[in-house]
């Protein structure tokens, strides 16, 4: 397991074999320094880029030209699933009698509670309301999980010592290797064009 | 944040897009002449009536509506500085000025003032004649008769002189010190105004609570909901926020304000407008219907089955469907709120929405039957002709003359000064504020 004492020089020399090209890292100082370098590498065409920032900086997904997460909708169609289990359930249980095999046979048993019909939907309300929460609430925490490849353990960006300040006071922009326009020499080129501190390349271990 | 100073010189702050020109002017004058010309109408359409109880209810919806809106106003502006938010600088004076409106409004309460010095109270408010309540449905009156403590004229008019004065203190001082600063600058009146929103909160929601008790809920004297203060006021929030985005709207589509508010602010608006007038009001709404037909006591149930036989019913589902379902679809999205014609639309219809809602509150009567009634059934079929009169032109003149005159007066006021707090601390936080 690499430590993060351990710079990419001396990981190089120990382990070249199994060391590649991660990205390309360039430090900035401050927000609107990294909101004018985002631009720019928007505009040169890279598409596996990402910005790392202490806090979030407004505007930011805007110069990056993120677009907007497709979270929501699979959201709204699991609190709609929620909703209809709800009902489903509900309405069997108090207003059938049918017998239906769930893994075991079960029975609904209408029950008649104060003279209300057994179909009211005025009393199943509150358990459709708790479940669609429930299933948007479990939906929304998972697939925010799942859509940034978390849980991982390990990432190539904590090699570098430098980028232990994108937690406190420094701005980072990334370009990966995956990138199409990636070239070693050329990206880093023109990261150091865009007046960063500094650019290091970042090595996968 | 840095971002924000490095574009400070982008926003025009200049008087020629702070300030509303001619055109608003002239535009103001149109809407009051028209909405005095349909009151006048109305009145000589009311005049004589032999159905004094319809008229003068319709007339409270209305007026309850244009109360509405103000209070919404008052609300905003106060969260707004109980929060020290940032965002909402740059439309706050809307808001604003929808609370400044509560100075005068209590001149549309004089209608009322003036059935109970004509003896005609009773028309409006049954409890205001026990004897006639007594003779015509003992029951009822049984039940009225110990609330007298506290639904008498003396008290009942009493009350409405302390909600009248709170609002007026509130809406103004919360107008005028906003407007003190756009000379004065400095932090003093923000931080002063921090200060006053906290016993105003507490004063706003006493308020708006009784005032809904008294105006609205004593209409049915006999019956009661706990809750129907706070119903009333997520109304408040429908018609309120619903009018400041229509104002916002109005504001840069004759070309002012340009660029200072932003679909950030559009979005935010909508937020609001979405998660206070449409689902607050659908939880609150239906906390009040599922306790009580759920408990099924024939006292508390008459009221809302009163509004579920003939047409009520359907006007029942078409609030269920316009004022909560409808909306919720059309603006869950970002794309909706962030696009100002789209909220637009959805503005408008809300605030008839919110009128509505209150049509729906005032308007029903609790047939005499439903005490006697052995079924649901046999009182379904015994009303199923119930009309809501909603057609009647009373209604309808009544509500647009005072949507004109409202908006007239609101109109003017709003060019006199400028359209945003242009010292206010927080503004330049505002102009460049970004959801993320």
């Amino acid at each position: 397991m690499t430590t993060l004492s351990n710079t990419p020089d001396k990981l190089q020399s120990s382990s070249a074999s199994r060391t590649r090209c991660y990205g390309m890292m360039a430090e900035f100082a401050t927000p609107g320094e990294i909101m004018k370098a985002a631009e720019k590498v928007r505009a040169a065409g890279y598409r596996w880029w990402d910005c790392h920032t202490p806090f979030p900086v407004h505007g930011l997904d805007n110069a990056m030209g993120i677009s907007p997460t497709i979270l929501p909708v699979f959201v709204f169609f699991a609190g709609l699933t929620g909703t209809m289990i709800a009902f489903g359930l509900q309405a069997f249980t108090n207003a059938t009698d049918w017998s239906i095999w769930a893994f075991v046979w079960v029975t609904g048993y209408p029950f008649l509670i104060s003279g209300k019909p057994l179909l009211s939907v005025p009393a199943f309300i509150p358990v459709m309301f708790e479940l669609t929460i429930l299933l948007s609430a479990l939906t929304t925490f998972g697939l925010m999980f799942l859509l940034n490849g978390l849980p991982r353990l390990h990432h190539p960006l904590f090699t570098s010592n430098r980028f232990l300040r994108a937690s406190d006071d420094r701005f980072f922009i990334v370009i990966e290797a995956r990138d199409p326009r990636f070239r070693r020499q050329a990206t880093r080129d023109f990261l150091e064009g865009l007046s960063p501190i500094a650019v290091e390349e970042v090595l996968d271990t | 944040m840095s971002h924000a100073a490095l574009d400070a010189g982008r926003f025009d702050l200049s008087s020629q897009n702070l300030t509303l020109g001619a055109p608003a002017s002239l535009l103001s004058r149109v809407l009051v002449i028209i909405g005095v010309v349909l009151l006048i109408v109305s009145g000589m359409m009311a005049w004589g009536t032999d159905d004094l109880a319809m008229v003068s209810k319709s007339y409270l919806v209305s007026f309850m509506w244009i109360l509405a809106i103000s209070l919404g106003g008052l609300f905003f502006t106060f969260v707004q500085h109980l929060t020290h938010a940032g965002w909402s600088v740059a439309v706050r004076r809307p808001a604003e000025v929808l609370a400044a409106n509560l100075a005068w409004i209590w001149i549309f309460f004089l209608p009322i003032v003036f059935m109970w010095l004509r003896g005609d109270l009773d028309a409006l408010f049954i409890w205001a004649d026990m004897e006639h309540l007594r003779a015509h449905n003992p029951e009822e009156a049984d039940v009225v008769a110990k609330k007298e403590a506290y639904l008498n004229t003396g008290f009942f008019f009493t009350r409405a002189v302390a909600y009248f004065v709170t609002w007026a203190i509130l809406g103004t001082f919360f107008y005028r010190m906003s407007l003190k600063q756009d000379s004065e600058g400095g932090s003093r009146i923000t931080d002063l105004l921090q200060k006053v929103s906290a016993p105003a909160a507490l004063l706003f929601g006493l308020t708006v609570t009784f005032a809904a008790f008294d105006w609205l809920m004593s209409l049915s004297p006999a019956w009661f909901s706990t809750i129907f203060g706070v119903y009333f006021f997520a109304g408040t929030c429908t018609a309120g926020f619903s009018a400041m985005i229509l104002i916002c709207v109005y504001i840069q589509r004759s070309g002012r304000m340009k660029g200072l508010i932003t679909s950030e602010h559009y979005q935010d608006l909508g937020k609001l407008l979405f998660a206070f007038g449409m689902v607050f009001w659908a939880y609150i709404g239906f906390s009040q219907y599922m306790l009580i037909w759920y408990g099924n006591i024939p006292e508390e149930t008459g009221w809302f089955l009163s509004r579920q036989v003939g047409d009520w019913s359907l006007l029942s589902l078409a609030l269920l469907a316009g004022h909560f379902i409808i909306p919720f679809l059309c603006l869950i999205s970002r794309w909706p709120k962030r696009y100002p014609l789209f909220l637009m639309v959805g503005a408008v219809w809300m605030i008839i929405f919110a009128w509505l809602d209150l049509y729906w509150l005032v308007m029903p009567v609790i047939p005499e039957d439903v005490y006697t009634a052995t079924s649901y059934t046999e009182f379904a079929d015994a009303h199923e002709n119930a009309s809501t009169h909603l057609s009647t032109p009373i209604n309808w003149s009544l509500f647009l003359g005072m949507a004109c005159c409202y908006f007239g007066i609101t109109l003017g006021r709003l060019r006199r000064h400028p359209l945003l707090p242009e010292r206010d601390p927080r503004l330049k936080e505002s102009l460049s504020f970004e959801n993320i």
